[in-house]
């Protein structure tokens, strides 16, 4: 029963990014070279060192201009596909799950091989698991569970001002998820969160979610997507070692 | 600010104009969301869709530089809707006051203009003042003459046909938020206003201000929680070093800096106006206790009756001369300074018009740099077409401490003064400020020690004792400024000794027993302690006025002019929401602004103990017409100095009538000019500060927003053949910066005068000496002219082209 | 200086991690194979205010052998409650910046580079230009034979940058000299 979750209510976010550059801070990532592509979005996604990104989008929507934030990270899922590749491909140690928060974790210790990395990655709905290939190490979003572990609430949320990120307790998120929800239905009919049973980072948005980001929501069946859904079909062993837990 | 930041929580309207708060301010808006949360509506108006349009109730373009002309409307619309708070209006503000004769205004000329001095003789914008001296009243408003009249009649021509034409925001728009805000005119519902410097770096600047605070008060605004007149400064401690006369025409606390109208000390003392209202606290008559402590905290025991208090020691400005940032970079220019002091300021970036400031500094003999990383300013003559060989000024360049790692205290935007601590040693050989100032005062004192040359008293009488062990104390000065009693005095039955610390400056004297750095700041630092280092999170208050945490000037007063937040018995106008409140015997709350009782006693009947709210201004009473600025006692929209428009459709004066323009061969302004034929304008992101020194050295800031950029709209990019990514080359009559199109749906063309006008906007946080791909500033495309009242430049409209680089 | 914590809450799994681990999927100690210390324990707290827009935040400055480890929010302020924005989460990178200049240095007439100085010998240079412009530059009365007693050839900008009671300070020391042309970022 780890119970830890993330509730990312987009509609107070601002892109001040502070969640990004205090995910940098706490967790001493370097800079990496950028250049500015015609958007606010820099780096242009994320990476070995940077685990949190606002991603900025321009819509139109029912006539009105709007401006998407999509404080994009980790999913932390509740069966995450990537962990069950990595396992299938022989990695037992590579990927963990935290018992007391469902903390999905990257073992830095853990050497991968970079065409297996591939296959861990795109087992992910969230395109989220990122690779060193000099380290050969993978990286992405630690929920701060040296933080989290200590009662400190992650880098990313603490730092938010207008209660964009929030973290709790699952069973509190996913009763703010619906309340908020409720709220914002009147004015927004598409208010929904995405794959908030799934995922111990629950996203709400107020539009489609591709106009958000194209990984916003789950490509494929949440917790079973393309390499795993394919596998599951074809192992049966395979299944039992992807379904455990 | 008037209110403060938690204070937004309280208000039932926020209109952000002239700021992008969500960006430059994001932690206003954990305050901001609050309101919105708890049904509050939040209003953008701004030339480009912004982070905080993104997040507002209602969004409406504007053309830059028109905001008079938005606002002039919305007073329009509160008036013949009769929507504004007429008990508020009637009691609390001018505009019952009667005009004298010489009052006039006529196509966009006020009364006593002077086109050959481009100024106005002020005179001929008086009261009719009764036998007594006060001024006439028409409490019932109908007067002709009154000042409701007149304000009626002056906005009468700002239609929403003339308003959209002028501004480019339909018409419906216009009705949309002007009905939003009118709303707050009931007396418990409370409108605020957030602006910063996309108000104030206009020709029209402080007037653009004026109209919204006439708003203000016509909506009964003004002291009441989640209303008042709120700057966003966008410094650190811009509040503290503004308290502290870093400005040549103040001295600390606001004193005015001393010029040869008042020779003598004594003449100084008797300048401020008399008030014969004994209703009028008329605040200012106590200047000469603020003054006198002022200058025995400058000189000490040096300073004594006998010698004026050392007043002769301080220099003075001749009147009528400018001596302000324009003034200076243009006297620079023109070769007429030494040496100069860049403290803490990268002009070669921040400057309006910056090519010119650049070869300003060329002229220089030596010029003194103190900062903590290498910036535009401190190496100019290795800058973009500078031949080094050929720059003749010294450069010293002085590395100073970051603020983690010294001890002192900084004033916020609400006027609260918080201490911070030494976290860290500074850096290499770098040092705290305080010790760079320390250290030099004394070699240059050892100069005039040594030998005696021009005029050395103020030099060798300065007090000058705040170190402790060689190092700079900021607790000494600290006091200095909060102020001691220099002899044993006696006050209301109470002794105070030598040498204690003065509770608050209404225990300030006049006759040289006490002293005060900066009168405001009196109470901040007592002998109960350093006021500012409080962490008291007691809020007994429930508005967030959280009083026992640091410290506020003045007298820890969070909301300021608060005896207009109650009626005239003392009750406040928003029960829910009180900021003070009569209780029969005592004011309970905030600070009250005076302690005196309210305006009537219980039975209705006037009290003759009372005082009016406005403390601050000669006769009590806030200023709907304001006869004290350059340009008149109404707000008049006149177009920029650059602009895309060939007339003003309010009036045949097309710009603002008392302007100065500079008149070097780098002060080149085009109007109206096919070569330039874009809107230009300039602000900030949020991961850079002002002109980035501090922010462009930091990895982590710079791989977030990298680059110059240029936004601009798909029809533009459409027009000139740019493509979203793509570099592009800015350029005005003045200079021109290469930058990176952003093409973008939150700029749209205006339809401005049945014309299709484009606006591009870029901020001004890059400069050549990091990164080396970054770009360039964009002041250098912004115009060397400025606000009438205070010479802050135009940088937020301007004329520019923009092309495939 | 006081600090309380607010921004602590329960971990209700923690304390019963055991128990959780018998469940399949779930790794006893995954916390182990990363960095499971807390970087900031028994780290000093001294607070500060963010030194960049006037909102006033508050922020906590963590040190470790005299140098600042990490910077974060300090949730007790009443203003940002431990939140920050981007620039204010990355007053870390400001403070430990191998960027900063970190001696005085001095660019002479016609040079094209700096030169690294000593304190001493940069104030004392920068003392006697003073005293020499200012003895050059003096007026004691202007062109109406008033008496002004200023010094018009020297000009001081800045700053908002400095702390209150620096600026009272050079504030002084200017005005003692004589300075009229005293202005800074208000103006701009």
């Amino acid at each position: 029963m780890a119970d830890k979750t993330f509730f990312i209510d987009t509609t107070r976010c601002t892109a001040c990014r502070g969640c990004q550059i205090a995910c940098k801070e706490w967790n001493q990532n370097p800079a990496t070279k950028t250049k500015n592509w015609g958007s606010h979005q820099n780096p242009e996604d994320l990476s070995f060192v940077t685990y949190k990104l606002v991603r900025f989008s321009e819509v139109v929507s029912g006539g009105a201009l709007r401006w998407y934030f999509f404080p994009d990270q980790c999913r932390h899922c509740v069966e995450p596909p990537c962990k069950d590749a990595a396992e299938a491909l022989g990695y037992k140690k590579a990927i963990m799950r935290d018992a007391a928060t469902g903390a999905v974790l990257f073992n830095q210790t853990a050497k991968v091989k970079a065409k297996d990395f591939e296959q861990i990655k795109e087992a992910c709905p969230f395109n989220i698991p990122r690779y060193a290939p000099t380290k050969m190490v993978m990286a992405k979003c630690t929920m701060c569970i040296d933080r989290v572990s200590n009662g400190l609430l992650p880098a990313c949320v603490k730092t938010c001002p207008t209660g964009a990120m929030n973290f709790g307790d699952r069973s509190q998120m996913l009763t703010l998820a619906d309340k908020r929800v409720r709220e914002l239905k009147a004015q927004y009919p598409k208010a929904q969160v995405l794959n908030a049973k799934d995922v111990r980072t629950i996203y709400l948005i107020i539009d489609d979610s591709v106009r958000y980001h194209k990984f916003a929501k789950g490509q494929g069946p949440a917790g079973m997507t393309r390499i795993m859904a394919m596998n599951k079909l074809i192992s049966p062993l395979m299944r039992m070692a992807g379904l455990k837990g | 600010m008037t209110n403060h930041w938690i204070d937004l929580a309280n208000s039932d309207c926020i209109l952000i104009m002239g700021s992008n708060a969500a960006a430059n301010h994001p932690i206003s808006f954990k305050w901001v969301t609050k309101a919105v949360e708890k049904g509050a509506t939040l209003i953008s108006v701004d030339p480009r869709f912004t982070q905080t349009s993104s997040k507002a109730n209602i969004y409406a373009p504007l053309r830059s530089g028109t905001d008079i002309a938005f606002l002039g409307g919305m007073i329009k619309y509160i008036l013949d809707k009769d929507l504004y708070f007429k008990e508020y209006v009637v009691e609390y503000t001018n505009a019952s006051y009667i005009l004298a004769e010489k009052y006039d205004f006529k196509d966009g000329l006020f009364a006593g203009y002077n086109p050959k001095t481009k100024s106005y003789d002020k005179s001929f914008w008086a009261f009719e003042m009764d036998e007594k001296g006060i001024p006439k009243k028409d409490k019932g408003l109908r007067d002709e003459r009154c000042v409701f009249q007149q304000l009626k009649k002056h906005y009468t021509r700002y239609t929403l046909d003339t308003v959209s034409a002028i501004t480019g925001t339909p018409k419906d728009l216009l009705v949309k938020v002007y009905e939003a805000y009118a709303k707050t005119g009931k007396p418990d519902k409370a409108g605020t206003i957030m602006y910063a410097m996309g108000w104030t770096q206009h020709t029209v600047g402080v007037q653009n201000i004026r109209t919204m605070t006439m708003i203000q008060l016509l909506l009964g605004n003004m002291g009441v929680a989640g209303g008042g007149v709120n700057a966003l400064r966008g410094e650190s401690n811009v509040q503290g070093s503004t308290d502290h006369g870093l400005l040549f025409h103040i001295l600390p606390g606001y004193l005015s800096t001393p010029s040869p109208q008042w020779p003598k000390l004594d003449d100084y003392l008797k300048r401020r106006p008399k008030s014969s209202d004994p209703l009028s606290a008329n605040w200012w008559q106590n200047e000469p206790k603020y003054m006198v402590s002022f200058l025995k905290s400058m000189f000490g025991d040096a300073a004594t009756a006998a010698n004026e208090f050392g007043y002769q020691w301080l220099p003075k400005v001749d009147v009528g001369v400018d001596y302000s940032w324009l003034s200076l970079f243009d006297a620079m220019y023109k070769g007429k300074f030494t040496g100069f002091f860049a403290w803490g300021q990268n002009p070669a970036c921040s400057s309006a018009n910056a090519n010119k400031t650049r070869q300003a500094l060329g002229k220089l003999k030596w010029l003194v740099n103190v900062n903590m990383f290498e910036n535009e300013t401190g190496s100019f003559w290795k800058g973009p077409g500078m031949d080094p060989a050929k720059v003749k000024t010294e450069v010293f360049y002085l590395p100073c401490a970051v603020s983690a790692e010294k001890e002192g205290s900084i004033s916020n935007s609400g006027r609260w003064m918080q201490w911070r601590y030494a976290a860290a040693k500074p850096f290499g050989q770098a040092k705290p400020d305080g010790d760079i100032i320390v250290e030099l005062f004394d070699k240059i004192r050892g100069l005039y020690k040594k030998e005696r040359w021009i005029f050395p008293e103020p030099i060798l009488n300065l007090k000058w004792d705040y170190t402790t062990k060689g190092r700079f104390d900021p607790h000494k000065v600290a006091k200095e400024i909060n102020g001691y009693y220099l002899k044993d005095v006696t006050i209301q039955n109470t002794t105070y000794k030598k040498g204690s610390l003065v509770p608050g400056f209404a225990s300030l004297q006049a006759d040289g027993s006490t002293s005060s750095g900066c009168w405001i700041y009196c109470n901040s630092y007592t002998d109960k302690g350093n006021m500012a280092a409080r962490r008291g999170l007691k809020d007994a208050s429930g508005i967030g006025l959280f009083a026992e945490w640091a410290w506020c000037w003045p007298v820890n007063r969070r909301i300021i002019y608060n005896r207009a937040s109650v009626d005239r018995f003392g009750k406040p106008w928003a029960p829910k929401k009180p900021v003070i409140s009569w209780d029969g015997s005592k004011w309970v709350g905030d600070v009250p602004d005076g302690a005196w009782p309210p305006l009537a006693n219980a039975d209705g009947s006037p009290n003759p103990n009372s005082k009016y709210p406005f403390i601050m201004k000669p006769d009590g009473f806030a200023a709907i017409f304001g006869p004290g600025l350059a340009d008149g006692p109404f707000p008049e929209h006149y177009e920029p100095l650059e602009c895309p428009v060939d007339r003003n459709l309010m009036s045949s004066q097309f710009i603002n009538p008392t302007v100065r323009v500079y008149e070097t061969d780098m002060d080149k302004f085009f109007t109206c000019d096919p070569r330039y034929p874009f809107v230009g304008t300039t602000y900030r992101v949020t991961e850079h500060w002002q002109t980035g020194i501090m922010t462009r050295w930091q990895p982590w800031l710079l791989e977030a927003e990298p680059q110059q950029f240029c936004e601009m709209s798909e029809e533009l990019a459409q027009l000139r053949g740019i493509k979203n990514g793509e570099k592009v080359t800015v350029e005005s009559a003045r200079g021109k910066v290469t930058a990176i199109a952003i093409v973008t749906k939150r700029f749209k063309p205006m339809l401005i005068m049945g014309q299709q006008i484009h606006q591009i906007g870029l901020p001004w946080c890059y400069g050549w000496v990091h990164p080396k791909d970054g770009g360039d500033s964009s002041n250098l495309l912004t115009p060397s002219v400025g606000d009438p009242n205070t010479r802050i430049p135009e940088t937020k409209a301007f004329m520019v082209n923009v092309r495939k680089a | 200086m006081k600090v309380t914590r607010r921004d602590f809450f329960k971990i209700s799994g923690a304390t019963a991690a055991g128990l959780y681990a018998s469940q399949l999927g779930f790794d006893l100690s995954p916390a182990s194979a990363y960095a499971a210390t807390l970087r900031i324990k028994g780290a000093k707290e001294t607070t500060t205010i963010c030194a960049y827009c006037a909102v006033g935040c508050g922020i906590i400055c963590h040190t470790s052998g005299g140098k600042v480890i990490n910077t974060e929010g300090d949730p007790d302020h009443p203003i940002n409650q431990g939140s920050l924005c981007a620039k204010g989460a990355a007053l870390y990178q400001w403070v430990n910046n191998p960027n900063r200049v970190s001696t005085p240095l001095y660019r002479a007439p016609g040079s094209a580079g700096w030169k690294k100085v000593s304190w001493d010998w940069a104030l004392t240079e920068i003392a006697k230009r003073v005293k020499d412009a200012r003895d050059q530059g003096f007026v004691k009365a202007n062109a109406k034979g008033q008496v002004v007693n200023r010094t018009e050839n020297i000009a001081h900008i800045g700053s908002a940058a400095l702390d209150n009671e620096e600026c009272w300070t050079i504030q002084a020391m200017m005005r003692s000299l004589g300075l009229v042309y005293i202005e800074h970022q208000a103006r701009i």
